[in-house]
């Protein structure tokens, strides 16, 4: 554990473009000057993580983290939450991609908004979402994360907001930001409760400043029983499943979804940065961190891996109608994010990450690749308005034919791995976190479908845009009830490749999203081609994470990790009984987990179940849609199910109506105004009743008078004057 | 000097005000010259109290004074400052150079009564928070409504003389029965002096019985709750907010609003803690459905200072939630939200100014896309709105966060998580009714005309909310200077009020929470009552 100052930089860095380009740009007017700030203060944060990451003392080679402290935030009585950050092998690998990803897609940016009259502000706000991330990720304990997690959506705020004249994108933004509110609240509910639990928030024990870990707190403890009941416990379930809602809300799953495909309004860059490939896996992210949490509750686990499962399969089906490009990669992206989570739910935390990372690559490129469409198109992003682009934008179109085989599943391209990796995972996950084995074959049921319809409808949406006949010249194909102007301007021009700033990210990314799954090629198949396959990110992550007493972990081709001090325990040193009695010890499923060639056999033939279902669905899409590409597909996908009307219909809209009928203008006006106008009255009407006693007549003052007096003479010699207790 | 400090920043308005008076009769006056004054007293007033922050830190009191004052019934002169006091009499300081310069072109009419009373004001606010005898404390309680009446009544809008009388009736009829409640006190203590009072109740804990703690304690929470405003006895805070002129909103948001829960926290946990207890879980019930309550009203005004009214009302239960946790963590969250509150919502009252200034209409219809014309104002808005949402790193958050980790981990009610998770939902209810608001006031397209032309913020318009902007900022990421020094003077309360349960409901309710050694999680929990 040693402190290194440069680890501040990397989230300051972008902080100081931010703030340069906020105030200087604002006066620059410098479309060069601006892009060169906001790139350089990302490319210095790329080039320290790399260095912090791979250095002699690294992160992702030492065995512990990096830890920088920088004030202490809030400190009152027993809770501490400090400003520190902290480069493990987690944070690391995600510190990597988004620093990485996120500087090619500032650099397509310069190229996108070229010639935006807020060419500063965008920029700023990239770079202030790019401080919020890496704060979400370097954070060393969970309310610094969630600075970061509010930061991200703030930011995912301004940006798809970005477009103040159009009331689509300030509805969007506004709906994105809430809907994470709704997720924030079980994050910070969460995190209370995880206070509440262990004493602590950090993430890493800080002996020098006298904190200890709550995670590894949560790894001490046993594991909640499977129930149901658990749920409201206050123990590991509860807090699991409140930072799942948190989770949820920031990754776009059922029930908090709805956000993500509206934020599309935005900028594709900001689409492609904060919408796919960083702020939407924070989710994930902060799953795989509190992977010793979910390890002691199999309920949560299995409440992710069901929500997981549903989202991808669920978005899949929606993103089969969409006709907007950005839209189809949106729902794609809600989909994979399922897929994430199932991973998470069924315990393959790193197959999680992994996933997380290629998708990084392969759906940036494919969002950068629409933007390029679309910026080539003249903002034109109906796909039913393209048609033959491949010969117009031939760069494009080759580096998204890497993104469409990689998200498709085609083997050597990096989505195949990842995917693969999760849907094995899933088919082989122990009983843990599933009340029988029958869910996990259910479940890769789901995910195998899903993959089938993620390779139809990115075929569908190739096809729309790269095949068939050049749509774009017809005046009259309007399916829409956009206005006469959005067809006169794209009629005008010829659609043209874009200029070598957009270009080169996409190719970096095209390469990446082909040669990007090698980092994590399993045991069975990466045996195949050579006798020692090192699945890298698997080496890189396993010590990081947390087990489940099931599914021990094995690191392949690598003895060293059994030296490494472990961040998390093991889980072998659990203490307290087994959570679930019919299991076996640990230690006896470890030995046997290794690699036994029965699964091995069976790992290969499901990867090539996988591929077959890739190539059947690329196959079936080409075959239908490259006859009729604007075939109507069912209303209630095109419709999305209705869920935004049903939302409306049952909870916004009622909402509203019993705030201002009921709450405000019956309780508020009517009830408590209306008591107390009441009371006004009655003491004015009282006073005026009176006032005819004062009628300035000496003789009724004297009749008043006299009455008076007898009244009290009457009553004292009635009582006596012990009655009032006076002295006799 | 520095042992007249606190008569000197009560005094020292006040002179102002004379000042101003006889400048009123100098032979070639000017209007606008009163303005100047006005600011130079209450500028030297903030510089003066500056000075005190250096002296405040630990539980006692400081810069004491204690000399008598109405010798036939012991009522004595007594002031003093501690931890909790100190920041609110800084916010005081704070505000009112900031409410003048507000005021600086939207008033013109009677302008020598205007200031003066808001300089009366500043004096009596001032002597509110540093009295530590109760006939003086109440004194000044009453002394603050009379300038805030008439600021209401005179340069209000368009229904002042009902938003007026009715402030004025509603907190008066409150103080009223704390008058009762001082006066029962004093007959039983024989003393006004709140030390005093201390000092007898733990020497002497049979002189109060129970039933006399619980009618006085309703007399002043009574009192207070009106003042803070608790629901359901908020109503007149719309209406007064609604029709005040912009300085008396961001004054009576930043300031009077915290002189209720001021008094709860100084007197009613600190002289009765007995009946603290007993009545938590009606003040904790009364704060959630005020949190609720009031972001669902704020959510569907019309009008957007009323908008900001209400959100008072909803910011103002996280208050009453923490101070009733009992828990140092809500405790501190509650003093640190009332800054929060001061300046957040002080500042949003000055854009509500700013934008009625130039349109002479605060109905969210009549704008939209104020970005396009008024780039400063809207950015500035919109980083203020997020304060008051309570995005971290901004001051709402500190405050919002420790007071429900206070009431999630307190023991002082039964339910104490529930209320939490139904409290936490206040967080979503901010972001709703403010960037709606925020959505159809400042972003989208320019759809009325007039406001196309809108001139943009003016450099003092700008100079005045800066010191509050960067506040929030501080506040939100370096919330310790100030936490640190209100810790001991909480922690007395805290020490006071949490007394050891002696079985009953309280006992065995809950562990400690966050002992080193982690608990076991299973079933516990449920047994134990969550």
């Amino acid at each position: 554990m040693h402190e290194n100052n440069l680890l501040s930089l990397i989230i300051f860095a972008p902080l100081g473009g931010a703030a340069i380009n906020w105030f200087i740009g604002r006066r620059l007017r410098n479309e060069k000057i601006i892009g060169i700030i906001a790139c350089s203060s990302v490319g210095i944060s790329t080039i320290i993580a790399f260095y912090l990451a791979f250095n002699s003392n690294g992160a992702l080679r030492s065995t512990e983290p990096i830890l920088d402290h920088l004030w202490t935030w809030i400190q009152v009585g027993r809770f501490r939450a400090d400003f520190g950050l902290a480069l493990d092998r987690l944070s690391g690998t995600y510190a990597l991609f988004v620093t990485f990803v996120g500087f090619l897609i500032h650099v397509f940016a310069v190229g996108y908004m070229h010639g935006d009259s807020g060419f500063y502000r965008f920029f700023a706000y990239l770079n202030l979402f790019m401080f919020a991330m890496l704060t979400l990720i370097l954070a060393d304990n969970f309310l610094l994360m969630f600075v970061g997690w509010e930061g991200v959506g703030l930011c995912s705020y301004l940006l798809i907001g970005y477009y103040t004249d159009r009331k689509e994108a300030g509805d969007a933004a506004k709906k994105a930001f809430i809907t994470n509110r709704v997720g924030d609240w079980g994050f910070v509910l969460g995190l209370m409760l995880v206070f509440f639990l262990t004493g602590s928030i950090s993430f890493f024990a800080k002996p020098e400043h006298g904190v200890i870990s709550a995670l590894q707190a949560f790894a001490g403890m046993s594991a909640d029983p499977f129930t149901w009941k658990a749920l409201f416990a206050g123990g590991a379930t509860s807090v699991a499943i409140l930072l799942f809602i948190g989770a949820a809300g920031k990754s776009a799953q059922i029930p908090l979804y709805v956000w993500l495909p509206d934020a599309m309004a935005g900028p594709t860059p900001v689409s492609a940065l904060i919408h796919a490939a960083t702020m939407v896996t924070a989710g994930v992210y902060m799953i795989v961190r509190c992977s010793a949490i979910y390890t002691h509750a199999p309920t949560a686990m299995f409440t992710v891996a069901i929500i997981g499962a549903a989202t991808a399969i669920f978005a899949a089906t929606i993103g089969l109608a969409q006709n907007d490009i950005k839209k189809v990669l949106a729902y794609s992206t809600v989909s994979q994010l399922g897929y994430m989570f199932l991973a998470c739910g069924v315990g393959a935390f790193v197959a999680a990450i992994f996933h997380v990372i290629t998708h990084a690559f392969f759906k940036a490129l494919l969002f950068l690749g629409s933007g390029s469409v679309i910026h080539g198109m003249h903002h034109e992003q109906d796909m039913r308005r393209m048609g033959g682009l491949r010969k117009y934008m031939p760069i494009t179109f080759a580096t998204m034919l890497t993104g469409w085989l990689a998200i498709s599943g085609i083997p050597i391209f990096a989505g195949f791995f990842s995917k693969d990796e999760i849907l094995w995972k899933t088919w082989s996950a122990g009983e843990f976190s599933l009340p029988s084995l029958i869910w996990s074959k259910a479940l890769w049921f789901v995910g195998a479908i899903t993959a089938l319809l993620t390779a139809v409808y990115m075929t569908r949406m190739m096809v729309m845009t790269f095949w068939g006949s050049e749509r774009f010249r017809e005046k009259d194909i309007d399916h829409h009830e956009e206005g006469d102007a959005a067809q006169a301007r794209h009629n005008v021009h010829e659609p043209h490749e874009s200029p070598w700033v957009m270009t080169v990210p996409l190719i970096v990314l095209a390469v990446l999203s082909t040669v990007g799954g090698f980092i994590g090629v399993p045991y069975a198949l990466g045996s195949l081609f050579s006798d020692h396959p090192v699945n890298y990110i698997e080496q890189t992550l396993e010590p990081v994470i947390s087990h489940d007493p099931v599914s021990v972990p094995h690191v392949e081709g690598s003895h060293a990790v059994d030296e490494m001090q472990w961040l998390s325990p093991k889980p072998q040193q659990l203490d307290g009984p087994p959570a679930v009695h019919a299991l076996e010890g640990p230690e006896a499923a470890s030995a046997e987990h290794a690699h036994s060639p029965e699964e091995i056999r069976q790992e290969r033939l499901l990867a090539l179940v996988s591929v077959l279902i890739a190539a059947f669905g690329i196959g079936f899409g080409w075959l239908i849609f490259q006859k009729r590409p604007l075939l109507q597909m069912p209303r209630i996908l095109e419709n999305k199910y209705y869920v935004d009307e049903i939302y409306d219909a049952t909870i916004i809209n009622p909402m509203e109506g019993l705030s201002r009928e009921g709450l405000w203008k019956l309780f508020d006006v009517g009830v408590i105004d209306g008591f107390l106008h009441a009371l006004g009255d009655a003491v004015t009407e009282g006073g005026r009743l009176v006032r005819h006693m004062q009628g300035g007549f000496v003789r009724s003052y004297a009749a008043i008078i006299l009455i008076g007096a007898l009244v009290l003479i009457g009553f004292f010699a009635y009582f006596g004057a012990h009655a009032l207790g006076l002295p006799r | 000097m520095r042992q007249h400090l606190l008569t000197i920043l009560i005094l020292l308005p006040v002179l102002g005000t004379m000042v101003a008076v006889a400048y009123s009769f100098a032979p070639r006056r000017q209007d606008d010259h009163y303005k100047w004054i006005a600011l130079a007293v209450t500028i030297l007033t903030f510089a003066l109290s500056l000075l005190l922050v250096g002296g405040v830190g630990a539980a006692e009191f400081r810069f004491e004074e204690n000399v008598n004052w109405i010798g036939a019934i012991g009522a004595r002169y007594h002031l003093g400052v501690d931890g909790i006091s100190l920041w609110l009499v800084l916010l005081t300081t704070l505000l009112m150079p900031i409410a003048i310069l507000s005021s600086w072109t939207a008033i013109a009419k009677r302008q020598l009564s205007y200031y003066v009373f808001l300089l009366l004001l500043e004096g009596a606010m001032i002597g509110v928070f540093v009295s530590l005898d109760l006939l003086l404390f109440y004194l000044f309680f009453e002394a603050s409504l009379v300038p805030m009446f008439f600021l209401i009544g005179i340069w209000g809008g368009e229904r002042r003389i009902y938003a007026a009388v009715k402030f004025f009736i509603y907190t008066s009829v409150g103080s009223l029965l704390m008058l009762v409640g001082i006066i029962a006190l004093y007959f039983i203590y024989g003393t006004f002096d709140y030390a005093a009072i201390l000092a007898a109740m733990s020497a002497q804990p049979a002189l109060l019985s129970p039933n006399a703690e619980f009618w006085l304690f309703l007399a002043f929470a009574f009192a207070f709750c009106i003042k803070i405003p608790l629901f359901p006895l908020h109503t007149w805070l719309p209406d007064a907010h609604t029709e005040a002129p912009t300085a008396g909103s961001v004054i009576l948001a930043g300031v009077l609003l915290k002189m209720g829960t001021y008094g709860l926290l100084r007197f009613n946990l600190g002289l009765f803690p007995n009946m603290s207890r007993q009545f938590a879980w009606i003040m904790i019930t009364l704060a959630v459905v005020g949190i609720i309550y009031g972001a669902l009203v704020a959510m569907v005004q019309p009008d957007v200072k009323r908008l900001v009214a209400y959100s008072s009302v909803s910011h103002m239960g996280f208050v009453v939630l923490g101070l009733f946790s009992f828990t140092e963590f809500g405790m501190q969250g509650a003093l640190y939200q009332m800054l929060n509150h001061g300046v957040s919502t002080g500042a949003l009252f000055l854009f509500v100014g700013f934008i009625y200034e130039r349109r002479h209409t605060r109905l969210i219809t009549d704008f939209g896309g104020l970005a396009t014309p008024m780039p400063w104002f809207s950015s500035l808005f919109v980083f203020a709105s997020l304060s008051s949402i309570g995005l971290p790193f901004l001051n709402g958050f500190v405050g919002e966060f420790l007071i429900m980790l206070g009431s999630w981990t307190s023991n002082a009610i039964q339910h104490s998580w529930t209320a939490t998770m139904l409290a936490a939902t206040g967080m979503i209810w901010a972001a709703v009714y403010m960037l709606w608001m925020l959505q159809r006031v400042v972003f989208g397209k320019v759809t009325n005309p007039a406001n196309a032309t809108l001139p943009d913020l003016s450099a003092r318009e700008i100079g005045l909310l800066l010191p509050l902007l960067i506040l929030m900022l501080v506040m939100g990421v370096f919330p310790r200077p100030f936490l640190d020094r209100s810790k001991a003077s909480v922690e007395a309360v805290r020490a006071r009020v949490a007394a050891p349960p002696t079985g009953g409901s309280f006992a065995g309710n809950k562990p400690a929470g966050a002992q080193v050694e982690p608990r076991d999680l299973s079933f516990n929990a449920l047994e134990g009552g969550h």
